[in-house]
């Protein structure tokens, strides 16, 4: 069945024709809040709440990019998350050093098993990311995300986080920047693959 | 050269998607081949959005499809189910009403025990000369469904012992257990009425929720 005749269905109450576009759609809504909160199991309680929250508001979806308006959905959850977050902080399970400052990656963190020289790059790529995507404003974040890792191009984003285009080009132009120069603090960091990309491109 | 402007970045961010309008384009290409620190920027730029494109995709640590308890969809319900339930209400409100009749009914004929317990002495200061009792007057007395001594009661009931005339002595009456029976009756029809139909009334919408699951996962 194509992707309007189960949105069709699913706004007449069909759970299983619902279910379909779940399954299309969950690995974007999953990435995409796991970046937005940078934490698996509130990405994926976010994810969860916003598949509800989309079944049930579904009558409200008026054509337009199917994917943009579920994507909205989970950007509303992760701001949710993110509120509630703020209101209630948790003290984070990082050890102390002697001077009371966090250890990052203590020694029982570390993963036992044996990596490869590819998968050591990317996991450190994704810590470098992750660390610049988090210091960024949450409108940042989420446009940020929705365009450069997603893939959305700029009308979908608009209908996303529900702003202007031209907020939108603004708001992208800022986080790249700030990006740009968050990343370059792990210029040595990054993989070897990227610095050769870079210099190929200069 | 000269220090690129929010403007600038703005313009880059977008040339870099594609966004510009082919004058805008033009415009900003022949700024860029004049100046390598807008060049530089532009190449920044380009590299943190090459090194986004990459970022690791996760997969996802369950399915998220959604069940209809989550949706917050209700299995239908029986017509029968509520007609039930109201019946079953109106049956226990009948009940009430049962149990408080007959317990004012108990009141009164407790306030009347006395009456009867002090009928012989009573009908010994009444007997003399009293009104006969005999057997057709009681059996007109048991004949009535509901008893309630009255004072010329006593006297008809008055033992005729003391008589002059006396032809034999009739026992104080107790109060007929007859007139109670139907009350007591209802008094255990109602509850167990209200019980059957709330039972079925659970019953069937056990059934239905049994036959929605069943037809949900099948489907």
């Amino acid at each position: 069945m194509d992707e309007p005749a189960l949105i069709h269905n699913a706004q007449h109450g069909d759970l299983n024709a619902f279910n379909s576009l779940v399954l299309t759609y969950q690995d974007i809504v999953f990435n995409t809040a796991l970046r937005i909160l940078g934490d698996e199991d509130l990405a994926a309680d976010a994810s969860q709440n916003a598949f509800i929250s989309a079944f049930r508001s579904l009558n409200s979806y008026r054509g337009g990019s199917f994917r943009a308006w579920l994507l909205r959905t989970v950007t509303n959850a992760c701001y949710d998350e993110l509120r509630r977050k703020k209101r209630r902080p948790t003290t984070p399970l990082e050890p102390e050093t002697g001077e009371g400052e966090d250890i990052e990656t203590p020694r029982w963190l570390i993963d036992p098993n044996p990596t490869t020289e590819d998968q050591l790059d990317q996991v450190e790529l994704e810590h470098a990311i992750q660390h610049c995507l988090e210091n960024l404003p949450t409108d940042f974040r989420a446009v940020v995300v929705l365009a450069d890792i997603q893939g959305l191009d700029y009308g979908e984003v608009a209908m996303a986080v529900r702003t202007p285009i031209g907020t939108v080009k603004s708001r992208l132009a800022r986080a790249r920047l700030r990006l740009r120069e968050c990343l370059q603090g792990f210029r040595e960091l990054l993989p070897s693959a990227f610095r050769l990309e870079e210099e190929r491109q200069l | 050269m000269t220090t690129p402007s929010f403007r600038d970045v703005e313009q880059l961010s977008a040339y870099l998607d594609g966004r510009l309008s082919q004058v805008e384009k033009t415009r900003l290409e022949t700024r860029l081949q004049a100046d390598p620190t807008l060049e530089a920027l532009l190449g920044d730029l380009r590299h943190a959005r090459s090194i986004l494109r990459r970022t690791p995709k996760h997969s996802v640590p369950r399915n998220f499809t959604i069940s209809p308890r989550m949706a917050g969809i209700r299995p239908p319900v029986p017509r029968l189910v509520p007609l039930f339930s109201w019946a079953s209400a109106v049956a226990a409100f009948l009940f009430i009403i049962t149990l408080g009749g007959t317990l004012v009914g108990q009141i009164s004929s407790g306030t009347a025990a006395p009456m009867l317990a002090s009928a012989p002495m009573t009908s010994q200061a009444y007997g003399l000369g009293g009104g006969l009792a005999t057997d057709a007057t009681m059996s007109a007395l048991t004949d009535n469904t509901l008893y309630t001594p009255t004072p010329e009661t006593f006297v008809l009931m008055a033992p005729q012992a003391t008589s002059s005339i006396g032809t034999r002595s009739i026992a104080p009456l107790p109060v007929p257990m007859s007139a109670k029976k139907p009350v007591k009756t209802w008094l255990f029809i109602w509850p167990g009425l209200a019980v059957l139909l709330f039972g079925s009334a659970l019953l069937i919408r056990w059934l239905t929720l049994l036959a929605y699951r069943r037809r949900i996962n099948k489907k």
